[in-house]
C-alpha cells in the first residue's frame, strides 16, 4: 500500500512539475504578461532604478567590468550634482558572463523584465547576448542600450529579429569600422599581404569577415585564422605566418592577449610583420607593440571626464567602457525625463531614449538616434599608431 | 617479463611507430610542408608540454596516493602564476628589476612553489582530510568547491583584469636557431622553461625513489593501512604530497606566466583540464606517465594549431583522450588495478 502511495505521490509531483514546465514556456497570455509591464506606471520617487548588463566574471570580464566602472562613472557624477538630489539613480547590476553561454544574459533580463522599479537598462555587450535577449526585454517593455554590441544586423530589423523601438546602441557598427581598416591597409600602407585572426567572438568575426571581403575585392592576398579567447600560447600560430606577411589584422576584444601575441611575435622573429587592431584593443599602455596600428573613435583625451576617469583609475583610461557610459549617460537622461511628472513607464522611457539628443559627448560626436536604433551619423573611425612609450598617436 | 611491464613497452612501442608515421604524413602530405615547420611545432609542443607535465604530476601524485581527483590543482597553477607575479612586481617589474634578473626569477619559482605548497597543504588539511572516511563522490565534490572557492578568491584579490609578466623583456627576446637563419628557433625563455621542468622533474623522481618519504609515498600508495602499521604517519605523508604537487604546479604557473605573458583568475581552469587529460592519457598514479602524457598533449596541442586552420587543438586533445581511454583504459605507462577475486 506504502509503494502505491509513494507511487501516487511521486506521479503527482512529475504532473505538477510539467504543469508548470508547459506553462511557462507555452502559454501566450504568460509570455505576452511582461509586455503590459511596459505601460504600468512606476512611482519615481528621489531614486530610479536601471539595470546594467555587463560579463562582471567569465574570459570577457576583463573588458566587461571596464563597461561596469565608465557606467557607474556617469551615475556617481550624476548622484553627486546637488541638482540631483532628488533624482538620484540606482544601478542594479546583471552579469551576463559573456563568451560562457548566452542563457545568462537571458537570465539578466528576465531578471530586469521582472524588477518592477526597473526602468531602463545600459547593455548587454555582446551582439549574441543582445539577440538572445532581445525578447525578454521587448516582453518587460524595458528599452536597452548597448554600448559594444557592434554586429551590423542587430537593427536591419529581420535578420536577427525585430528590436525596433527597445535597442539602441552607442557604438558604431562593424560596417562603420572594416572600410577605414582596409582603405589603410590597401591606400596608405600599399599591403599585398594581409593575415587575419578572429578571436572567434561576434564581434571578431564580423570585423574579419568585413575587412577580408574589402581587401580580396581589391586583391590583396589574404589568409584567414582564428584563435579563442582563452588561448595564451600563439607560438604555433605564429609559425605558420609566412614571413613575408606585411600586416596581420586583429580584430580581438582583449588588449593583453594582443600585447602577449606582438610579443611571441617578435620572439619568434617575426617582430618585422606590423600588427592592425581594431577598437577593441584601444587600450594605451596594456597593448603596447610599437608601431602597431589600431582604429578607433576619434574621442578627446583632453576631455576633462576622459582624464579625471583615468586619474581616478590609476592611469589606466579602460576606453573600451567609453560608450557605456555615454549609454549610462542616455539611459539616465531618459528616465529623468519620463519621471519628470513623478512616475513613469518603461515605454515612456523607450520613448524618451529614441528622442536623445546629446550635442556633446566624450566619444568626440553629436549624439541621437535613429529609427532603427543606430546612432544619427557618428563620426568615423580615426587610425592610431602606438608610440614607443605605449601611448597611441592618430595618424588619420 | 612483468607483464605490466610488457604492455608498458608495447604502449610505447605504439605510440613511437604513431608518431614516426604522423611525423612523414605530417612533412610530406600536409598542405603546409616541411621539416622546419614540423620541428618547429615540434619544439614548440615541448615546451608546452613541459607546463603541462608539471601540472600533470599534481593530479597524478594525489591521486596515487589517495585516489582523489583533485580539481582544485589547475587553480592552485593559478595562484601560483599570480604569486610569481607579485614577486616581479615587488621587486621592480619586468623593465626596471631591483635585483639581478637570474635572482629575480629564483625569487619568483621559490615563493610561488612555496606559496602553492602551502596553499596545497592548506586544501588538504580543510578540504579533504575530514573527508578521508567519507564516501569517494564526497571529496570529489570537495575539490570542485575548493577550485571554484580559489577562482572566486582571485576574482576578489586579483580582480578580473589580465596581468602580463612580459617575460620576453624581462629575460631575453633572442634564442637559439638550430639549422640555420632559417631553421629551427627556439627562445631562451623556452630554454629556461624545459630545463627548468626537466630539472624538477628528476628531484622529483629521485624524491620518490631514494628518500625516506618517497618509500614512505610508495608505501602508502600501496596500502595505506599497512603502511600506517609499519610506522608510517599516512597524514603526514600525504600532506607532503600534496606540498609537492602544488609547489610543481606553482613553478608552472610561473613558467606559463613568463612565457605567455598574461595570467588572469580563469588560466587554472583549461590548464587543468590539460593538465589532467596529460595524467589520464599517461596513466594517473604513474609519475613517468604523467610526464610522458604532458608531453604528448603540448606536442598535440601544438600540431593542431599548425596544421589545422581555425582553433580545433582543444577538440584534437580531448578527442585523442578519448581515444586512449577506449583503447588503454589505463593509460600509456599506469597497470591495470588487481581485482580480488
Amino acid at each position: 500500500m506504502r509503494k502505491y502511495v509513494v507511487a501516487a505521490l511521486a506521479a503527482a509531483g512529475v504532473a505538477a512539475l510539467a504543469t508548470a514546465a508547459f506553462g511557462s514556456t507555452s502559454s501566450p497570455n504568460r509570455a505576452n504578461a511582461p509586455a503590459s509591464a511596459g505601460t504600468a506606471s512606476v512611482a519615481c520617487g528621489k531614486t530610479r532604478t536601471i539595470g546594467l548588463a555587463a560579463p562582471i566574471t567569465g574570459p570577457a570580464a576583463a573588458i566587461g567590468n571596464q563597461q561596469v566602472r565608465w557606467a557607474k562613472y556617469y551615475v556617481k557624477r550624476w548622484n553627486a550634482q546637488k541638482a540631483n538630489k532628488n533624482k538620484q539613480i540606482k544601478v542594479v547590476p546583471g552579469d551576463t558572463q559573456l563568451g560562457v553561454d548566452t542563457a545568462f544574459a537571458v537570465k539578466v533580463a528576465k531578471s530586469f523584465a521582472s524588477n518592477s522599479k526597473l526602468l531602463g537598462v545600459v547593455g548587454p555587450a555582446g551582439s549574441q547576448e543582445v539577440v538572445a535577449s532581445t525578447s525578454s526585454y521587448k516582453g518587460g517593455g524595458l528599452g536597452f542600450v548597448s554600448g559594444s554590441a557592434t554586429r551590423t544586423t542587430l537593427t536591419d530589423g529581420h535578420t536577427d529579429g525585430n528590436r525596433h523601438g527597445f535597442f539602441f546602441r552607442t557604438v558604431p557598427n562593424d560596417g562603420a569600422q572594416a572600410p577605414v581598416v582596409a582603405n589603410w591597409m590597401t591606400k596608405k600602407l600599399k599591403w599585398k599581404r594581409v593575415y587575419i585572426i578572429d578571436d572567434q567572438e561576434t564581434y571578431s568575426q564580423g570585423l574579419a569577415d568585413g575587412v577580408q571581403k574589402i581587401l580580396n575585392s581589391r586583391g590583396v592576398n589574404t589568409t584567414r585564422d582564428s584563435i579563442s579567447q582563452t588561448d595564451s600560447d600563439f607560438s604555433s600560430k605564429i609559425a605558420k605566418i609566412p614571413g613575408n606577411t606585411q600586416g596581420i589584422y586583429i580584430p580581438w576584444q582583449l588588449a593583453p592577449q594582443a600585447q602577449a601575441f606582438g610579443q611571441q611575435l617578435q620572439a619568434a622573429g617575426k617582430g618585422h610583420i606590423k600588427l592592425f587592431g581594431s577598437d577593441g584593443l584601444f587600450a594605451p599602455g596594456v597593448w603596447k607593440i610599437a608601431g602597431s596600428y589600431d582604429s578607433a573613435f576619434p574621442y578627446n583625451p583632453k576631455d576633462p571626464i576622459v582624464t579625471s576617469y583615468i586619474k581616478a583609475h590609476k592611469g589606466n583610461g579602460e576606453f573600451f567602457g567609453l560608450p557605456s557610459y555615454v549609454a549610462a549617460q542616455v539611459v539616465v537622461g531618459a528616465v529623468t525625463k519620463a519621471c519628470a511628472d513623478g512616475k513613469a513607464t518603461r515605454a515612456e522611457v523607450r520613448k524618451d531614449i529614441a528622442k536623445t539628443k546629446l550635442k556633446t559627448t566624450i566619444l568626440g560626436f553629436p549624439l541621437s538616434f535613429a529609427a532603427s536604433g543606430e546612432m544619427h551619423a557618428p563620426a568615423t573611425f580615426g587610425v592610431f599608431q602606438i608610440q614607443k612609450n605605449g601611448s597611441f598617436s592618430r595618424i588619420g | 617479463m612483468n607483464p605490466a611491464l610488457s604492455q608498458q613497452l608495447r604502449n610505447l612501442a605504439g605510440l613511437g611507430v604513431g608518431l614516426v608515421a604522423f611525423m612523414f604524413y605530417a612533412v610530406y602530405f600536409s598542405p603546409t610542408q616541411g621539416w622546419v615547420f614540423f620541428f618547429q611545432l615540434t619544439v614548440n609542443g615541448i615546451i608546452l608540454g613541459s607546463i603541462y607535465a608539471l601540472i600533470a604530476l599534481g593530479y597524478s601524485m594525489v591521486y596515487g596516493i589517495l585516489k582523489l581527483l583533485n580539481f582544485a590543482h589547475g587553480d592552485v597553477y593559478m595562484i601560483g602564476s599570480f604569486i610569481g607575479f607579485g614577486v616581479l612586481t615587488l621587486l621592480g617589474g619586468p623593465l626596471s628589476p631591483a635585483i639581478p634578473v637570474a635572482l629575480l626569477v629564483l625569487c619568483m619559482f621559490v615563493v610561488a612553489m612555496l606559496g602553492s605548497g602551502f596553499l596545497g597543504l592548506a586544501i588538504e588539511r580543510f578540504a579533504y582530510r575530514p573527508l578521508r572516511d567519507a564516501p569517494r563522490i564526497a571529496p570529489l565534490i570537495s575539490a570542485l568547491g575548493v577550485a571554484f572557492f580559489l577562482e572566486n578568491s582571485a576574482l576578489l584579490l586579483f580582480g578580473s583584469q589580465y596581468r602580463n609578466y612580459d617575460g620576453y623583456d624581462l629575460i631575453s627576446y633572442n634564442g637559439i636557431h638550430i639549422g640555420g637563419d632559417s631553421g629551427v628557433f627556439i627562445q631562451y625563455l623556452g630554454v629556461i622553461v624545459i630545463v627548468g621542468a626537466v630539472l624538477l622533474m628528476l628531484a622529483l623522481l629521485g624524491l620518490v625513489r631514494w628518500t625516506r618519504l618517497g618509500k614512505a609515498m610508495r608505501a602508502v600508495s600501496f596500502d595505506r593501512e599497512g603502511a600506517a602499521m609499519m610506522g608510517i604517519d599516512p597524514d603526514r605523508v600525504i600532506a607532503a604530497t600534496f606540498f609537492i604537487g602544488s609547489a610543481l604546479a606553482g613553478a608552472a604557473g610561473v613558467m606559463f606566466g613568463l612565457l605567455f605573458s598574461q595570467i588572469y583568475y580563469l588560466i587554472g581552469f583549461l590548464a587543468g583540464l590539460k593538465g589532467f587529460t596529460a595524467a589520464v592519457v599517461g596513466g594517473i598514479g604513474s609519475i613517468p606517465g604523467a610526464m610522458l602524457g604532458g608531453l604528448l598533449v603540448g606536442l598535440i596541442e601544438s600540431w593542431a594549431k599548425g596544421y589545422l586552420n581555425g582553433n580545433v587543438s582543444d577538440l584534437v586533445v580531448f578527442g585523442i583522450l578519448i581515444g586512449v581511454m577506449l583503447v588503454r583504459p589505463s593509460g600509456l605507462l599506469g597497470t591495470p588495478a588487481l581485482q580480488k577475486v
